[in-house]
């Protein structure tokens, strides 16, 4: 499947990586079909690019690459809705939000997107978890160094 | 929009399964239970609308290349 995006201009997508959202995500109810796009195997960023409006992509982290305490119950009617199961464990994602600088991105604790990778369902759960922040900064002390340049 | 007056104690029914009950009034601080089906899902206004805001200010649509940056840092999943 072909699809539009700002981003990252014409994109052919497979359908392993297209996601249905039947509830939207807040703030965009009517956006109900996502694909999901790697940002390079190691890297704990990714991509949600809307399948119908090119201008509409997230950028997904890796929450347990920065917060390695990251946890949270999922409600038993939630996993039930995206047909989780031991044998199909969800998928967890941060979206980030950059303002201007990548250095001070943030992202949203209180609100993960969960993916079920095997029927593709996808859907941002709200938590009733008050200790964590929509805006949480991801790089609190800076961007960290561009390491190992040089092989040093 | 329906906009009905309530007494503490009364109620307010919901289609076949949702009840409201107007429980105490203290000042400003109205509280209340809401009986519903699990599968409805209650939450704070203002919560649903700041991540409601959050989301569509994390919606990138212009080329941000600074975001480049992001394969250049050593970070493992």
């Amino acid at each position: 499947m072909r699809i539009e995006s700002t981003r990252f201009g014409e994109l052919e997508v497979v359908e392993e990586q297209l996601f249905s959202f039947p509830y939207g995500i807040p703030g965009f109810p009517e956006e109900k079909s996502f694909a999901y796009i790697l940002h390079d195997e190691e890297s704990p960023f990714s991509f949600l690019q809307s399948t119908t409006e090119a201008n509409l992509t997230f950028i997904l982290v890796d929450p347990f690459a920065f917060f390695k305490d990251y946890e949270f119950v999922l409600d038993d009617e939630v996993a039930q809705e995206l047909d989780m199961s031991q044998e199909n464990p969800p998928q967890v994602f941060l979206i980030a939000t950059v303002k201007e600088k990548v250095a001070d991105m943030t992202v949203n604790l209180l609100a993960p997107v969960v993916l079920n990778r095997v029927n593709r369902l996808g859907r941002q759960v709200i938590l009733y978890k008050t200790e964590y922040s929509i805006s949480h900064k991801l790089f609190p002390d800076g961007l960290p160094k561009e390491a190992v340049k040089g092989g040093k | 929009m329906l906009a009905l007056t309530r007494k503490v104690g009364e109620r307010i029914v919901i289609g076949d399964n949702i009840v409201v009950t107007v429980v105490s009034i203290k000042g400003d601080n109205i509280r209340m239970t809401i009986e519903a089906p699990k599968e409805i899902k209650i939450y704070r206004g203002e919560i649903f609308d700041a991540i409601a805001a959050e989301n569509r200010q994390a919606a990138v649509s212009k080329d941000l290349t600074e975001l480049d940056i992001l394969k250049t840092l050593q970070i493992k999943k």
